[in-house]
């Protein structure tokens, strides 16, 4: 599988960026509370925390199916907490999630799920087929291309979950737990693709609470504990290529 | 290998049949409905030709005798008729008139003296005008009391306006229709849209624009609607040729012949393309208000 790098003036300067974010659901507790972060483009990430601790409603956050209580969200470079309902289209499609429960649809095929994002961006049929088959091959399916997920292993699903957030070539990939029903050396596979993303610029976020996928490469670690979120450098960072920071504004311990 | 050509394959839907059914039947009711109403108009168009052309008034008979005396009560009614704002003329038949037409069917001579004949008063009216004729009547009747106007003329005035409130149902009934196809679209894409709602979340969260999802609503019910509502009219062309048959025979009360040929009745082809449009406008405000309510 080969992605192309694209050079050129950076279509943003930040990918996200938290200032003061609060987050609650109906008269539930604060899941968040007051969580300030940036991701830089081509920065790669862990978000990590105990069960319950909301990785998946910082995730939420970021892949806009989920307002803030209060603070401020940019993403690429934009004001999403102030944005219009007809922009935020646009915005979602430079995003890729690997959802925690798949959410493939049971009735279409595993070609048909993960050309999902390249038909709503237009894409003509030939080349959805091709470019499909293409990564379903890479990530182990070629033989189910045409398996609906009810007949499929969760493993099988979320490589199928996989392909679909990386398709359509998004500039921010949100994984929540893309590793969670396979075994390391499917899990060690999946990391070598988002690394290869990666690479060609995309900014990586991945969830997980599996220490020992977050022992295997050396990454900046989200964490995230009583609604606070901090930023820790891995122990013996060494400066790797393509900047991979990620700066607290504020807050933390 | 193979692409569906939807994600929300609603053409599998239960939904389906019921709705082209029910456009269908409200198809054909409006069908009749406005058939209805077109020939009632014709109808109308022609009895008030009549009623605009001519009346007669009606005088009580006289025997020969009382001839003579009977004709200041005529030369009245004709005086007033004549300041009657629409009257063009009026003209009393010479009683030798009326003897000569009773004579074709009692026989020459047979006629006794002493048969009450009335006076009859042929009334020409100025073309373009439509007189009360209820008032009309009691204004002679104050002159000369038991004189009317012939009952002919005041039955087709009230059948008139008889008509202009069959015209009126028929349009009420076509606007109830009309909304009562708002209500079941309304309906059916609101059931499609929760049978559907983890599909429509997905494709809102992954960047689909409404007009994605909102498109693939109206292309299924806008197809529906024109499949039933071609049905619903094929269905109401054989009952109006049923009903042409039968009203073929019927000469009487100069009643309209139906033809679907009638430039009139092919307004009636727009009417599956009505039920379209209807489910399309009613598809897309119905799907825009439920993805309102996404994040
Ligand atoms: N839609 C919701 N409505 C109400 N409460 C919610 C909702 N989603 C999550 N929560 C609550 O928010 C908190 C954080 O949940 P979240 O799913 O973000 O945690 P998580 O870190 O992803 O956990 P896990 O590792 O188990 O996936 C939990 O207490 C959960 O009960
Ligand atoms: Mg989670």
């Amino acid at each position: 599988m080969r992605f192309c790098a694209t050079r050129g003036a950076p279509e943003f300067v930040l990918v996200v960026r938290f200032e003061h974010v609060g987050l609650r659901y109906e008269n539930g507790p604060n899941v968040l509370d007051d969580v300030s972060f940036t991701l830089e483009p081509g920065s790669f990430h862990f978000l990590t925390g105990p069960s319950g601790a909301g990785k998946t409603s910082l995730l939420k956050l970021m892949y806009l199916a989920q307002r803030p209580t209060k603070g401020r969200i940019v993403m690429f470079d934009r004001d999403v907490t102030a944005a219009k309902r007809r922009d935020l289209p646009g915005l979602r499609r430079r995003i890729g999630v690997v959802f925690q429960d798949f959410r493939l649809l049971n009735h279409l095929t595993a070609l048909e799920n993960v050309a999902l994002p390249l038909r709503i961006a237009g894409a003509k049929r030939r080349q959805i087929e091709a470019h499909v088959s293409e990564l379903l091959a890479w990530v182990g399916l070629s033989g189910q291309l045409e398996a609906k997920p009810p007949t499929l292993s969760d493993g099988e699903k979320q490589r199928v979950a996989i392909a679909r957030a990386v398709i359509g070539r998004p500039r921010l990939l949100l994984a929540d737990e893309p590793t969670g029903n396979i075994d390391l050396d499917q899990g060690l596979r999946v990391l070598r693709l988002f690394e290869e993303l990666n690479k060609i610029g995309t900014t990586v976020v991945i969830a997980t609470h599996d220490r020992s996928l977050v022992s295997t490469i050396r990454l900046p670690e989200l964490r995230l504990a009583e609604g606070r979120l901090t930023v820790h450098q891995p122990a013996r960072a060494q400066p790797t290529e393509g900047s991979t920071r990620a700066v607290p504004s504020r807050g933390g311990l | 290998m193979s692409l569906a050509r939807s994600e929300l394959q609603l053409h599998r839907d239960p939904t389906r049949r019921m709705v082209g059914f029910l456009i269908g039947a409200m198809v054909y009711l409006a069908a009749l409905a406005v058939t209805g109403g077109l020939m009632v108009g014709t109808t109308i168009n022609r009895w008030s030709d009549d009623l605009r052309g001519n009346l007669t008034v009606q005088l009580p008979g006289v025997t020969a005798a009382g001839a003579a005396e009977a004709t200041g009560r005529i030369d009245t009614v004709v005086s007033t008729l004549l300041e009657t704002q629409g009257v063009a003329g009026a003209r009393a038949l010479p009683r030798r008139e009326l003897l000569s037409l009773l004579e074709r069917w009692l026989g020459r001579g047979n006629i006794p003296d002493d048969l009450p004949i009335p006076a009859l008063i042929d009334v020409t009216l100025e073309p373009g005008v439509r007189i009360d004729l209820d008032d009309l009547q009691r204004r002679l009747a104050r002159e000369v009391p038991g004189a009317r106007i012939s009952d002919n003329g005041i039955v087709l005035d009230r059948l008139v306006r008889l008509a202009h409130s069959v015209q009126a149902a028929a349009l009420a009934i076509v606007l109830l229709v009309g909304l009562a196809a708002v209500a079941i679209i309304t309906f059916v894409t609101r059931a499609g849209l929760a049978m559907h709602h983890e599909t429509i979340e997905l494709l809102h969260l992954i960047g689909a624009r409404n007009n994605y999802i909102a498109r693939q609503f109206v292309r299924h019910v806008v197809g529906v609607a024109l499949v039933g509502g071609i049905l619903g009219l094929l269905a109401a062309a054989g009952t109006i040729l049923g009903l042409a048959r039968v009203a073929a025979d019927i000469d009487v009360f100069r009643w309209p012949t139906i033809s679907l040929a009638d430039p009139q009745l092919v307004a009636l082809l727009t009417l599956p393309l009505v039920a379209a449009v209807i489910a399309m406008v009613t598809a897309r405000l119905t799907v825009a208000g439920a993805l309102r309510r996404l994040p």
